[in-house]
C-alpha cells in the first residue's frame, strides 16, 4: 500500500516549490478570501504552536519546527543541521534501547575510541597536505593505528546491538499507523513530521516530547556514514549536483548560504557526537521551535495534550546566537563556465531579497509574469525566437537573504550566448515598459486559484505553516491574497530595475561534455 | 524489555483497566490506551453515474473550496503505437493540449486558460492517457468548454508538433546522463525484454517520422467519451455538474473506439549479474524478477512479505541491515508491484559507494534467502498488519483521491470487492503464508542483479569482507551490457 522505499531527508532546498505555488492574487474584492482560520499560542516554555482543525479524514498531520538550518553552522561542521536531523530518529533514554545503563557506557567507550581515531586524522590530514596521500576516505590511505582502532570501534559496535532495540521509534509509529514519518533539512529550518490516526495524538505527543528532552544520538558514526551517501547520491552522482553546489559557494561571498546544506564532502566525516551534543542544547531547547497540528482533533483537548507534554521541556538557559552576516553588495557581473552531463543550459540569479521583506511578493509576481507557457520568457525564448526548449523563472526568498533565478535550456544547434541576451532583452522590457492591465489581472488570477489550490490537503497545509514559520512569517498562508492585491505595474517595474541588474547577477554556461572515448571492443566481460 | 515484550505488556494493558490517568504522563507509551476508530470505506457504486453517450464518471461534492477537479482517463496508450512511430501516442497527448482547438490557436488557449487560472493538461502514458482540468468553480463553466473542446476538436497546429518533437529529442538526450535513468531503464528491459511493453523505446528516428497526420488519426481512434472514465469532485451539486458534464461531452463525432488489449507477453532475461559502466562514486543496484499480476491469491501474503522484507523503511529488515546497522547505503529497501495487464515485478534497490557494493548486495541476497529459511517474527507480522489496517483510510483520505481510485479501478477492471475485503484478507495473513510465498516467488537462483556504478572500483571491494561481486551471480551468469546510444537505443557492437 505505502509507496516509501525510505525515508527521503530532503538536504536541499526541499520546499522552494511551496513559493512556486504561492502567487498572486484576486482583483474581485468582494469575493471571499482564501485563508484558513489558525489559532496560535505559546507555552511558558517558550515553544509556540499553530492548531488549524479540519475534519475530512479520520488523521492528523503533525510536526514542528526546529528554527536552524545550515546558515547556523560555519566552515568545519558544515552540514551537522542535517546529519542532528537523522540523528533525532536514533532514540531517547527510552525509546531504543533494552538497558539505557550500558548503552550509555558502551557510547562513552566507542567516543574514546573515536578520539584516538581523530588524533590519527589529524596525522592523515598532514599527509594529505604534503602530497603523500589523495584521499582521506581511501583504506588504503588509512595509519595502521587508524585502521586496528575502527576494528576496535566495530567491536563495540557490536556489543551495543545487543542493547539496542533498532529504529524503535518508526516501529511504534508503524504498528499505530503513522505514515509519512520524515523530515527534511534546508538553510534555515529542520522540520519533522508524520501523519496519525485521530485517536493516536496523545502517542505523537508522547513520542516526540521525550525526542526533545533526552534524545541519545546512538549510531552516531554509521549515521555519518549514510549522511555522506546521501551526499554520495544527491550532489556527487547526479549530472549537475556537484555543479550546483560550485555555482551557489560562488553566488554568495559572504552569507553561510554559501555551502551546501548536506555539508562539504571533508566536513561530514569529521563532525563529533560532542559538537552534535552542543547543537542540540543551542537549538533544540522549546524557544527556538514551533509545533503544528492540522486535522482532525479538538482544539481544546489538545492544547490540555501540548500543555501537559510540550510544557515540561526546560527552556534554553540562552537563546541561540543571531546570524548577524549580512551579504555585502555585489559590485561587479560574476560568471561561471562548466562542462557537465547535461544539455547546453543557461542559468542567472541575481541576489532579491528576504522571505519577510516588504518586496517579496512583488518579486514574486514578476518571476510569475516570466515564467509559465504564456510567461514573457518562454514566449520570448521557446515560442518566439526559439533558441531555447525550457526557460523557467523562480524566487528563492529564505530567511536572511534571497535570489531571482531563470534558467534556460538552449535550443540544439542553438547559441548559449544567444539564450543568455534573450533573457537579458526580456528583463530590461519589464524595466522599461509597465505590464498592461491584462497580462497583470492573468498573473493575479492565477495567483487566486493557486492561493486555494494550496489549501487542498491538511497534510500540504501542516508542511507550509512549517516551512513559512521557518522562514519568518507563516501568516504569508493567509496574506499573500491581500499582498498581491495591492501589487501594481509600477511595482513590478520598480523591483524589476532594483534588483535584476548586471552588476548584481551571476551567469552559468553549462556545456555539454564530450562523451569518453568509446572503450575497446570486447572489453571485460 | 523486549519490543516483543513490551507489545504483549501493551496487549495486557488494554485488556486489563490500568490505564494512565489523564493527567499523568506514562513512563513508556506502550501504556498509552486510544479509542478504538470504526472507519467504512465509500463504496464506489454510491459515486457511479453513466452518461448517456457512454461515459462512466465518479462524482463527489466536496465544498472545501471553491475548485473543480476533472480528471479524465481514456483507453489508449503507447502499446499502441504503430512500429517506427515510437513516440506516436505520447506525441498526441502532448500536441492536444498544446496545439491550439478548432476556434483557437495554440497561443490562445494557453492565454485563455491561464486567464482563466485554470490548470488543463493531457498525457498519453504507456497504457493509458489522462486528461485534466482543475479550475476556480465560478469560471466552471468557461473552463470546461475550453476544455473539452481541446478534447474534442485539437487543432495540432504544425509549429506546436515541431516544438514538442525538438524537446523530446532533447530529452533524449539526457537518457544517460543520471545513473539512474540508465539503471531504469535497463532494469525494465531485463525484466521484460526489449522492443515489448513498456520498452518501446522512442528513437530519434520514429520520432522524425511522425506526422501531423498521424497524430490527427490516433487522437480519433481513442478519443470518444465512451472510452473514457471521469474522476469529478470539488464545489458543485451533482445533479447539476451530471447536466453539465452530458451537455459538455454530446454530440461527439466518430464511434466508440475499439481499443485491442495491452500485450500480456514478457520476455525476461536470463537470471544473472548485468554490470553498466558509469563513471560516479556511487553504484546503483537493483536485485529481483518478475513478480504475480493482482489477480493472484497470493498478492496478500507478498504485500506483508515485501513490507518485512524491505518495503516499508525502517521496519523492513533490508533497510535496518543496508542502511541503520552497516551504515552503507542512504535509500535501501525494496518494492513490489503487482501487473495489471502483464506480471508485476520484485525489486529490492540500494546505491553504496563503489567499494561496498559487492558487501551491500551480499547483505540483501541474505535477506532475501533469509525470508525463505526461517518464519518472520510474530512481531514483524503484527507491526506490518497493523500498519496495512490502520492507514487503509488515507486511501480515501479527499474525495478527489476516492473519485480517482474509483475511476482507475473501473479503468483497470479491478475486483469490486477489493476494498471492502482488504483488511480481513490482510489479516489473515500467518507468518506460514509469508514463508510460503517466499519461496514460491523469491527464487535466488532466477534473480537478476543489475549493477551500475563505477565497475573497475566495485571490483576493489571494501577490505573487510570477502564478497566479489562476480561470485554472487545468480547461475554464475556475468554480463557486462554497454550503454545504449540514447537517440537510436542502439548498443554497440561488443
Amino acid at each position: 500500500m505505502r509507496g516509501t522505499l525510505h525515508r527521503p531527508h530532503v538536504a536541499l532546498r526541499a520546499c522552494g516549490i511551496l513559493l512556486l505555488l504561492a502567487s498572486a492574487l484576486a482583483a474581485a474584492a468582494a469575493a471571499p478570501r482564501p485563508g484558513i482560520d489558525v489559532t496560535e499560542l505559546t507555552l511558558p516554555n517558550g515553544m509556540r504552536w499553530l492548531l488549524f482543525p479540519r475534519h475530512e479524514s479520520p488523521t492528523v498531520s503533525a510536526g514542528w519546527v526546529a528554527h536552524v538550518g545550515s546558515v547556523n553552522e560555519r566552515e568545519g561542521i558544515t552540514g551537522i543541521s542535517h546529519l542532528f536531523e537523522h540523528m533525532m530518529f536514533k532514540g531517547t533514554r527510552t525509546i531504543g534501547t533494552r538497558d539505557i545503563d550500558a548503552d550509555l557506557k558502551i557510547i562513552a567507550e566507542q567516543e574514546k575510541v573515536r578520539e584516538l581515531m581523530r588524533a590519527e586524522l589529524k596525522v592523515m590530514r598532514e599527509r594529505l597536505r604534503r602530497g603523500e596521500i589523495d584521499d582521506l576516505l581511501k583504506p588504503e590511505n588509512q595509519t595502521a593505528r587508524y585502521r586496528e582502532l575502527e576494528t576496535q570501534f566495530d567491536d563495540l559496535v557490536a556489543r551495543q546491538r545487543d542493547v539496542i532495540v533498532k529504529d524503535q521509534m518508526d516501529q511504534i509509529y508503524t504498528r499505530n499507523g503513522g505514515q509519512e514519518l520524515n523530515a527534511f533539512t534546508n538553510e534555515d529550518m529542520t522540520v519533522y513530521f508524520v501523519r496519525i490516526p485521530s485517536n493516536r495524538l496523545e502517542l505523537w505527543a508522547w513520542l516526540e516530547s521525550d525526542r526533545l528532552i533526552q534524545p541519545i544520538f546512538r549510531e552516531f558514526y554509521s549515521e555519518r556514514d549514510v549522511v555522506f551517501e546521501e551526499r554520495r547520491m544527491r550532489t556527487e552522482s547526479t549530472p549537475l549536483g556537484k555543479f550546483d553546489e560550485e555555482f551557489n559557494a560562488l553566488f554568495w561571498a559572504a552569507h553561510p548560504y554559501k555551502w551546501p546544506v548536506v555539508g562539504w564532502a571533508s566536513d561530514i566525516p569529521a563532525i563529533t557526537k560532542a559538537e552534535a551534543d552542543e547543537y542540540f542544547s543551542t537549538y533544540y531547547a522549546p524557544n527556538n521551535l514551533t509545533g503544528v497540528l492540522v486535522g482532525d482533533f479538538d482544539p481544546a483537548a489538545a492544547r490540555a495534550l501540548l500543555e501537559r507534554y510540550f510544557g515540561r521541556i526546560p527552556r534554553g538557559e540562552k537563546d541561540p546566537p543571531e546570524v548577524v552576516t549580512v551579504e555585502p553588495k555585489q559590485l561587479g557581473e560574476k560568471r561561471y563556465n562548466a562542462e557537465a552531463e547535461t544539455p547546453p543550459t543557461v542559468r542567472v540569479w541575481w541576489h532579491a531579497a528576504p522571505f519577510v521583506h516588504r518586496d517579496r511578493t512583488p518579486l514574486d509576481l514578476l518571476s510569475d509574469l516570466l515564467t509559465g507557457r504564456t510567461g514573457r520568457l518562454y514566449k520570448g525564448l521557446v515560442l518566439g525566437r526559439q533558441i531555447a526548449n525550457e526557460v523557467e523563472a523562480s524566487v528563492d526568498l529564505r530567511k536572511y537573504a534571497g535570489a531571482f533565478e531563470i534558467e534556460g535550456v538552449v535550443k540544439e544547434g542553438k547559441d548559449p550566448a544567444a539564450v543568455e541576451a534573450a533573457i537579458h532583452e526580456e528583463i530590461a522590457r519589464v524595466q522599461s515598459e509597465p505590464v498592461p492591465a491584462e497580462e497583470l489581472q492573468k498573473i493575479k488570477n492565477q495567483g487566486k486559484a493557486s492561493a486555494y489550490r494550496r489549501l487542498s490537503s491538511p497534510f500540504s497545509i501542516a508542511i507550509q505553516l512549517l516551512y513559512y514559520d521557518g522562514l519568518g512569517e507563516w501568516k504569508y498562508i493567509n496574506s499573500y491574497a491581500e499582498e498581491v492585491d495591492a501589487v501594481t505595474a509600477a511595482d513590478i517595474q520598480r523591483v524589476a530595475r532594483a534588483y535584476l541588474t548586471k552588476e548584481n547577477r551571476t551567469v552559468g554556461v553549462f556545456l555539454r561534455k564530450a562523451a569518453p572515448a568509446e572503450p575497446p571492443p570486447g572489453g571485460t566481460p | 524489555m523486549t519490543a516483543l515484550a513490551g507489545l504483549l505488556l501493551a496487549a495486557a494493558v488494554q485488556a486489563a483497566p490500568a490505564p494512565a490517568t489523564p493527567q499523568t504522563i506514562p513512563a513508556h507509551p506502550d501504556a498509552l490506551v486510544f479509542k478504538p476508530l470504526a472507519y467504512t470505506p465509500p463504496r464506489a457504486a454510491d459515486h457511479r453515474v453513466v452518461l448517456k453517450n457512454g461515459m462512466v464518471v465518479f462524482i463527489a461534492e466536496d465544498p472545501t473550496l471553491p475548485l473543480v477537479d476533472i480528471v479524465l482517463t481514456v483507453r489508449t496508450g503507447g502499446y499502441l503505437d504503430p512500429a517506427g512511430r515510437e513516440g506516436l501516442a505520447a506525441m498526441t497527448g502532448a500536441v492536444i493540449r498544446t496545439g491550439g482547438t478548432r476556434t483557437l490557436t495554440a497561443d490562445q488557449l494557453d492565454e485563455r486558460l491561464d486567464f482563466l487560472a485554470a490548470r488543463a493538461s493531457t498525457l498519453i502514458g504507456e497504457t493509458a492517457g489522462t486528461a485534466t482540468l482543475n479550475c476556480l468553480a465560478e469560471n466552471l463553466d468557461a473552463s470546461l468548454k475550453v476544455f473539452v473542446e481541446m478534447l474534442k476538436e485539437p487543432r495540432f497546429q504544425e509549429d506546436r508538433l515541431a516544438l514538442a518533437r525538438e524537446q523530446a529529442l532533447q530529452e533524449m538526450s539526457r537518457r544517460n546522463d543520471d545513473p539512474e535513468d540508465i539503471e531504469r531503464r535497463e532494469w525494465n528491459v531485463l525484466l521484460y525484454g526489449e522492443g515489448r511493453t513498456p520498452n518501446r523505446f522512442t528513437t530519434e528516428a520514429s520520432l522524425r517520422s511522425i506526422t501531423r497526420d498521424e497524430l490527427v488519426g490516433f487522437h480519433r481512434r481513442y478519443f470518444h467519451p465512451a472510452g473514457m472514465i471521469a474522476a469529478v469532485s470539488g464545489a458543485f451539486s451533482r445533479s447539476e455538474m451530471i447536466r453539465k458534464l452530458e451537455a459538455a461531452f454530446s454530440g461527439w463525432p466518430g464511434a466508440r473506439p475499439q481499443v485491442p488489449p495491452v500485450p500480456s507477453e514478457i520476455a525476461t532475461a536470463v537470471p544473472g549479474l548485468y554490470r553498466i559502466e558509469k563513471d560516479v562514486p556511487q553504484g546503483r543496484v537493483s536485485i529481483g524478477l518478475p513478480a504475480v499480476k493482482r489477480d493472484s491469491p497470493d498478492v496478500y501474503a507478498l504485500e506483508v512479505m515485501n513490507e518485512i522484507l524491505g518495503g516499508s523503511g525502517f521496519v523492513s529488515r533490508i533497510t535496518r541491515t543496508v542502511r541503520s546497522n552497516e551504515g552503507l547505503a542512504y535509500s535501501a529497501g525494496s518494492a513490489l508491484r503487482f501487473g495489471i495487464y502483464y506480471p508485476g515485478a520484485f525489486r529490492a534497490l540500494f546505491q553504496s559507494k563503489s567499494r561496498t557494493v559487492p558487501y551491500a548486495t551480499q547483505l540483501v541476497l541474505d535477506e532475501i534467502q533469509k525470508m525463505r529459511d526461517q518464519p518472520v517474527t510474530a512481531e514483524e507480522l503484527d507491526t506490518i498488519k497493523r500498519s496495512l489496517v490502520e492507514t487503509f483510510p488515507t486511501n480515501f483520505e479527499s474525495k478527489a483521491k476516492t473519485v480517482a481510485l474509483f475511476a482507475a479501478d473501473e479503468y483497470t477492471r479491478r475486483d469490486p470487492s477489493f476494498w471492502a475485503t482488504y483488511r480481513d484478507r490482510i489479516q489473515a495473513v500467518t507468518a506460514a503464508d509469508v514463508q510460503r510465498v517466499a519461496r514460491q516467488h523469491l527464487p535466488p537462483e532466477k534473480l537478476i542483479v543489475l549493477v551500475v556504478g563505477d565497475q573497475k572500483e566495485i571490483d576493489v571491494g571494501d577490505g573487510k569482507h570477502e564478497a566479489a561481486l562476480a561470485a554472487l551471480a545468480p547461475g554464475r551468469n556475468v554480463v557486462t551490457l554497454p550503454l545504449r546510444d540514447p537517440m537510436t537505443m542502439k548498443t554497440p557492437a561488443r
